[in-house]
């Protein structure tokens, strides 16, 4: 059986030596997030997570859920330990604390949100779906609906849901049928068929806030004429308990590769009464709200699996004894070395390791922008903030979940065929890794937001966030020896980045299919040159602090050091390979016709 | 065939006022006069007062100051003996025979015998207006009809009368053409003449179809608008501009002139829903954008905010103004034809006006004109057509617009017929053909020294070429280098061509000029790739462009050949900069030149700095001391002028002094030509220039004046880091006032100075602004 432990000192490192988050906390909404309170909160998640979610991960995946008559039955335990989370005040955590949240920074939901996933994905979407749900309706809901629904999604009483999918609509979402028709009391009927929808049918709460994309009927074509609603299971009560059944039901529930304990739900709507969320046809604007969030919530998820997936295998390595070192006995009173000294062992291990570190700074550093984004008091700080995020949030899921499943994989492969056996736990997290590639928009369609929407918004303004501070990071570093290893293959992957982004921009305005062909490599590209940057970075800091003596733990920067040289030896020249496919462009890409596949 | 060296303009009315304002713009000293009002104690009120609102006017009547000083203002009691030294006296007084009459009588008797008289009456014959004059005045009488604003449209149509004799009309074509810059057609006495006659049928056809056919304003102004090849404002907005209460004027001199069968009399409908909405509208003052309103109106509200509103002609009442979206319109993106084609009820308009239209024009020309080119011409410069109608049917095809309208039972116009299934217009090699009404081909020549580019080009290959430029033989052993970007923006391409141009001694060359037929020479830098180079911190890349630049442009001045520039409409940024390195420029009046850069944050950094201040520190007539040249250069750079016209370039040492003008466009280039030509005898390249620069005490001087502008609330936050660094290459950097400072010191500092301020968030969140909104932002 799996093990985890969330690696509260890397956590730390990143936020407090790196990040310096601590530094933020005169801006409002921060105030409440001093390191202290910060290091007590996530130490007190972890302790949950490892005691109370990671123990039924294994079990609630053999269990799944069980659909019967349009009710759902959640594994073993998964209810129990809801109840507990919910006591423990963990559902409010960055809500705002007029709706009863604790009203912590948002950075502080993304560290809590990814040990929640190395425990149990599955479970952690229950409520990872109702905070969605309350960051659109408290960006765009009415105040009655803010009165009404906030609240219980805050103290974790009701959850939440995102119904977007429908059988014959993924990813475009112009071909919505859902329809909702006015009503004059000022509600909506909506009718239609939702499916993939996580969490959408359980019995964790007595009501579920479903939020639902439609179209009023009579509004524009496509995804100009879809609107946003707010679709309880049970019609609210003026004292605010569930009454009457809504017109929406569960037909069934989805058998799945992974996360079988995350009810994929059929959800049928027929004249359902809803409320409109913000204005009529803006609904993408609502939805986009979540989706920011979510996206980067989704990318938590990658890096959360990679983690507990490299722990294991890690673990393992150290324990497995097969064959011996091909530099020398290593363990000369077992009958074989432990594998950890094989070079192909270790290259799997760190491939985890460097991934998972530079991604978690990556990934904080996003958080952080998110709190920014809404929250710094000056108006141009806000708006850098926003473009940043703009831009990293397709890198952050679409490489971290690809990275995720890659990580999980390695992981697995280093337990041979133990891996491949269910007990072990390891094809699970595999298999578990597998869907933070699919939702939340395809990871295609993540690297087409980029170049096609963030590179070219306001004339690639967005660029200048990530490019500029890039540039004078190593102009700054340039001269320091110490900073050699770091900084040359950096500008070089930085050139490479550079290069790319003008020949998409030149050759992608006058040719769309060019730049569609050149998207996910572009991704890929610009991902690994942010971890590049980030680690470089983190040996900044890591070389300051051993000359300060290292403190406590000098082993820890030492490693941090080794660690950052691997992703800069071993994982950064991946860019020449990506800029090369970059600037093949579109021909051999479009060259067949479909008949001749 | 001499010019005319002075001229008289009776009437100082819009259009007389007009006339004389351009005159003088051609550098001709012109009387400006009208009657004396009643009780007047100023004799030469009227005049005074157009002189006036001529030197408001927007967009500007005159080019120059000096042009204002060559209007003499003056009353027709006092002056008209004074006008027996003018070569030619233009009558523009109301449209009453009697009044006229009496004053050619008066004319006539203070006139010197070779002078020639003309009258700009739209609809007046010719022949009534000299009825019953002595014979000597009707030998030297033509009309010469403008249009509104003078200075502006390009159209003159030009008349003559059994009597006038043959020496009038070449000296008005000749002074029209060259003087004035008019594009000059001959015309036959019928009423309307081209222009109007053709112009007049179609904006009521345009007008009235829509309102048959149920289109609201907006929708037939997005049809009879760019689809069709009008000016975006559209047939009701055109209407608005010119103002509606002239409609009736204009359609009752239409009715009374034309024979009762002209197709115009048959649609005009006194009663029908055009006639009647616009009698309501001038009844409730709705007479346009100078009334309270037109078809469209601006209402603003008690916080300031405006709404455009449409009129519903239906109701009589104002809407908020909707986007059309037709599909005919989005379809006209492949052509004129698949607008006419489409089903849409935006199709259906647009055939229904393009059929009558192109048909009674087709109709008329050989009755109304010399030739069909004649009658485009007229209708692209006189009305801002984008083709003619002849150049329309090429486009739909001559046989299917005639099998079209055989389709539906309607009479083919024998000029169609002729032409069959071949064109209007072909070319064949080098030549230009033309169909003429007897039914034959013959070929269209351009007039000497008023060739395009286009017509060099046909049917020949470029010496060099690329996506950006390409250099073309204009014989003699003269080159020409066109720009043909969109917008002819500088990008790599085109600095890549200027240094090939620099070599063509290389090819046998011994002049360059550069020009294009293109409406303006250069709108500047490309900025939207410099733009994503600097947000993705791509600094090398940068100031290799601007090394790149700087050089080229140096080494078309430095090349062993003349270079003359020949630009039209605007020349800004680095455009301008290229005319700054040419050995002389030869401009189109209506030349539109500055160094805007720091509209985005920017200064000049391809020479226009050190350009300009040389120029300046170099100006023989500056005061004494290097300050008063630094602080022109500073002004003019920092405040981002813009001359509007060549004349006001040359005051601003945009332009030099030994910098020549040509007012017709399509002279521009062979004038240039014929400048370079002249050149090339012993040429020999500008030596760089060497100045002597104050240094800091300069800047510390510029800084106050800066200090000033931002006190008083007209210079940002940004102004403020954009002027300091103008300053500082002005100044000459960090020197001392006794070293000279090279020309290449100065290149140097312009580049580090472009560097720093293109990598502040404030200079690229401007040219964002300016790519995505085309307005500066003031931040
Ligand atoms: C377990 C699970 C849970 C889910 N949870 C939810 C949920 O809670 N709420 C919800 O609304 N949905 C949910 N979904 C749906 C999920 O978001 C969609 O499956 C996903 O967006 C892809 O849509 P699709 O399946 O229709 O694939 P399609 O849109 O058909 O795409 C198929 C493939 O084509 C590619 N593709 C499509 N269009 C383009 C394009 N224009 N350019 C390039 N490539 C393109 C995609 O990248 C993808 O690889 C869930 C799905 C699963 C499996």
């Amino acid at each position: 059986m799996p093990s985890y432990n969330a690696p509260l000192r890397d956590m730390r490192f990143v936020l407090h030596e790196v990040l310096g988050v601590g530094n933020y906390q005169n801006l409002p909404g921060f105030e409440d997030a001093s390191p202290d309170t910060v290091d007590a909160v996530i130490e007190e998640g972890a302790k949950f997570a490892q005691e109370v979610l990671q123990p039924i991960n294994q079990s609630g995946d053999r269990e799944g859920c069980k659909w019967d008559a349009g009710n759902v039955t959640t594994p073993k335990g998964f209810k129990e330990a809801y109840k507990q989370y919910c006591e423990g005040g963990w559902t409010g955590l960055t809500s705002l604390k007029e709706y009863g949240g604790q009203g912590l920074p948002y950075y502080v939901g993304v560290l809590l949100s990814e040990i929640v996933t190395s425990a149990n994905m599955a479970w952690g979407m229950y409520p990872g779906l109702s905070h969605g749900a309350y960051e659109a309706i408290a960006a765009h809901g009415s105040d009655e609906l803010k009165k009404t629904y906030l609240p219980k999604l805050v103290s974790g009483e009701w959850t939440g849901t995102m119904n977007l999918t429908e059988p014959h609509c993924g990813t475009d979402l112009g071909l919505m049928r859902t329809k909702a028709e006015p009503q004059p009391d000022g509600s909506y009927r909506i009718t239609g068929t939702k499916i993939f929808i996580s969490a959408g049918e359980h019995d964790m709460t007595d009501n579920i806030v479903h939020l639902v994309l439609a179209k009023i009927v009579g509004g524009p074509e496509g995804i100009r004429g879809v609107s946003l609603f707010i679709v309880p299971k049970f019609l609210p009560n003026a004292d605010g308990s569930p009454g009457e059944r809504n017109g929406v039901s569960c037909g069934s529930i989805e058998h799945k590769m992974g996360i079988k304990a995350n009810a994929t739900a059929v959800l049928n709507y027929d004249n359902a009464k809803g409320w409109l969320v913000g204005k009529a046809h803006k609904g993408m604007r609502g939805m986009f709200t979540m989706m920011n969030a979510a996206r980067l919530g989704v990318g938590v998820q990658g890096l959360g699996l990679a983690e507990v997936s490299y722990q294991n295998g890690l673990a393992y390595a150290k324990e497995r004894v097969q064959g011996r070192s091909l530099g020398g006995i290593k363990a000369p009173d077992k009958a074989a070395d432990p594998i950890i000294v094989h070079p192909d062992v270790r290259r799997m291990l760190l491939t985890c390791k460097a991934f998972t570190e530079g991604a978690r700074m990556l990934t904080y550093w996003a958080g952080l922008n998110v709190d920014l984004a809404h929250k710094h008091p000056d108006a141009m700080a806000r708006r850098e903030a926003d473009d940043l995020l703009g831009l990293i949030t397709p890198i952050v899921k679409a490489y971290q979940t690809d990275m995720g499943f890659e990580c999980a994989n390695l992981a697995m492969q280093c337990l041979g065929g133990h891996g491949y056996i269910a007990e072990w736990g390891m094809e699970q997290f595999v298999r578990d890794a597998r869907i933070a590639q699919i939702y939340e928009g395809a990871n295609g369609v993540q690297a087409l937001d980029l170049v096609g929407r963030k590179l070219p918004a306001n004339m690639g303004r967005s660029l200048r966030t990530f490019f500029h501070p890039l540039d004078a990071f190593l102009k700054e570093q340039a001269a320091d020896a110490a900073m050699k290893d770091f900084i040359g293959p950096l500008l070089r992957a930085f050139g490479r980045l550079q290069q790319a982004t003008a020949l998409i921009a030149e050759k992608g305005m006058a040719d769309a299919e060019e730049a569609g062909a050149a998207s996910s490599d572009y991704l890929r590209l610009f991902a690994l040159t942010a971890v590049g940057w980030m680690w470089a970075k983190m040996a900044r800091v890591a070389i300051d602090k051993l000359a300060a003596g290292g403190g406590e733990d000098p082993g820890f920067y030492r490693t941090k050091l080794a660690t950052a040289r691997f992703f800069m030896e071993r994982m950064l020249p991946d860019t020449a390979s990506l800029q090369q496919k970059i600037q093949a462009g579109k021909r051999t890409l479009m060259e067949l016709d479909a008949a001749a596949f | 065939m001499s010019a005319f060296k002075k001229v008289a303009v009776l009437g100082s009315g819009v259009m007389g006022g007009g006339i004389a304002a351009h005159v003088a713009n051609a550098g001709i000293p012109v009387m400006l006069l009208d009657i004396v009002p009643q009780g007047a104690n100023n004799r030469n009120q009227l005049a005074e007062a157009a002189l006036g609102r001529l030197k408001k006017t927007n967009p500007a009547a005159l080019m120059s100051d000096r042009a204002a000083g060559l209007i003499q203002p003056g009353n027709f009691e006092d002056d008209l003996s004074r006008i027996g030294d003018c070569d030619w006296i233009v009558e523009a007084v109301i449209e009453r025979v009697d009044l006229k009459q009496e004053l050619y009588r008066k004319v006539a008797a203070a006139m010197k015998p070779t002078a020639i008289v003309s009258s700009n009456t739209s609809t007046i014959p010719l022949g009534t207006l000299v009825e019953g004059l002595p014979e000597a005045f009707a030998n030297r009488f033509a009309i010469t009809h403008f249009f509104n604003p003078p200075r502006y449209m390009r159209l003159l149509e030009v008349v003559k009368g059994p009597r006038t004799e043959d020496d009038v009309l070449p000296a008005l074509r000749r002074f029209g053409d060259v003087a004035l810059g008019k594009a000059v057609i001959d015309c036959k006495d019928t009423p309307g003449f081209v222009g109007n006659r053709i112009g007049i049928f179609w904006s009521t056809v345009a007008m009235s179809q829509a309102m048959s056919l149920g289109l609201t304003v907006e929708e037939a102004d997005s049809v009879v608008g760019k689809p069709m090849g009008i000016p975006k404002t559209g047939i009701f907005g055109l209407g608005d501009l010119t103002g509606i209460d002239l409609a009736p004027h204009v359609s009752a001199s239409m009715l009374k002139l034309l024979p009762p069968d002209d197709p115009y009399c048959k649609i005009y409908d006194a009663n029908g829903q055009l006639a009647q909405t616009i009698q309501w509208m001038i009844g409730q003052g709705l007479t346009g954008r100078k009334g309270k309103g037109g078809f469209y109106r601006q209402d603003k509200a008690a916080d300031g905010s405006r709404t455009r509103l449409t009129l519903d002609y239906a109701t009589r009442t104002y809407r908020p103004t909707r986007r059309a979206e037709l599909a005919s319109v989005k379809a006209a993106r492949k052509g004129l034809r698949a607008l006419v084609e489409h089903p849409d009820k935006g199709g259906q308009y647009a055939w229904a006006v393009l059929s009558r239209v192109l048909a009674y024009a087709a109709e008329l020309a050989p009755e109304i004109a010399n030739s069909i080119a004649d009658v485009d011409t007229a209708m692209k410069t006189g009305y801002a057509w984008k083709w003619g109608p002849f150049e329309q049917l090429d486009l739909v095809g001559p046989k299917w617009f005639a099998d079209r309208l055989r389709a539906e039972g309607k009479p083919v116009p024998r000029l169609i017929e002729a032409v069959g299934a071949g064109t209007f217009y072909k070319e064949e090699g080098a030549a230009r053909l033309i169909f003429t009404p007897e039914g034959r081909y013959a070929e269209l020549k351009p007039a000497a020294g008023a060739w395009k580019l286009a017509d060099v080009k046909r049917g020949k290959q470029p010496v060099l070429s690329n996506k950006g430029a390409s250099i073309w033989d204009l014989g003699d052993g003269v080159a020409c280098l066109e720009l043909h970007t969109k917008m002819n923006a500088i990008d790599a391409n085109i600095v890549a061509m200027v240094r090939e141009a620099a070599k063509l001694d290389k090819k046998g060359f011994k002049a360059l000029v550069i020009g294009h037929d293109g409406d303006n020479f250069s709108v500047g830098a490309n900025i939207g790739l410099g733009l994503f180079a600097a947000n993705t911190a791509m600094w090398p890349v940068i100031e290799q462009n601007i090394k790149e630049g700087q050089d080229a442009y140096r080494a078309l001045r430095n090349a062993p050949f003349p270079v003359v520039g020949a630009p039209s409409g605007m020349a800004l940024g680095g455009g301008c900069e290229i005319l700054m390195h040419c050995d002389a420029v030869q401009a189109h009046a209506e030349s539109y030149i500055g160094l805007v850069e720091v509209g985005v944050g920017l200064i000049p950094g391809w020479g226009g700095t050190t350009t300009l201040l040389t120029r300046w520190m170099q100006n023989a007539k500056r005061p004494q001391g290097p300050m008063p040249a630094i602080s022109q250069a500073f002004e003019i750079i920092g405040t981002a002028q813009v001359a509007r016209s060549a004349a006001e370039a040359k005051e601003k040492l945009l332009l030099r002094p030994s910098d020549g003008i040509t007012m017709n466009r399509d002279r521009v280039l062979a004038d240039a030509k014929a400048k370079a030509l002249a050149m090339v005898p012993g040429y020999k390249p500008a030596e760089p220039a060497e100045i002597f620069l104050p240094g800091a005490t300069a800047r510390t001087a510029l800084a106050m004046a800066v200090e000033g502008f931002r006190l008083q609330g007209k210079a940002t936050p940004h102004d403020v880091t954009v002027m300091a660094a103008l300053a500082r290459v002005l100044s000459g950097g960090d020197v001392d006032i006794l070293d000279p400072v090279k020309e290449t010191d100065l290149l140097a500092l312009e580049r580090a100075v472009f560097l720093s301020l293109i990598k502040t968030n404030a200079t690229l969140d401007r040219i964002e602004h300016m790519l995505t909104t085309g307005k500066p932002l003031r931040n």
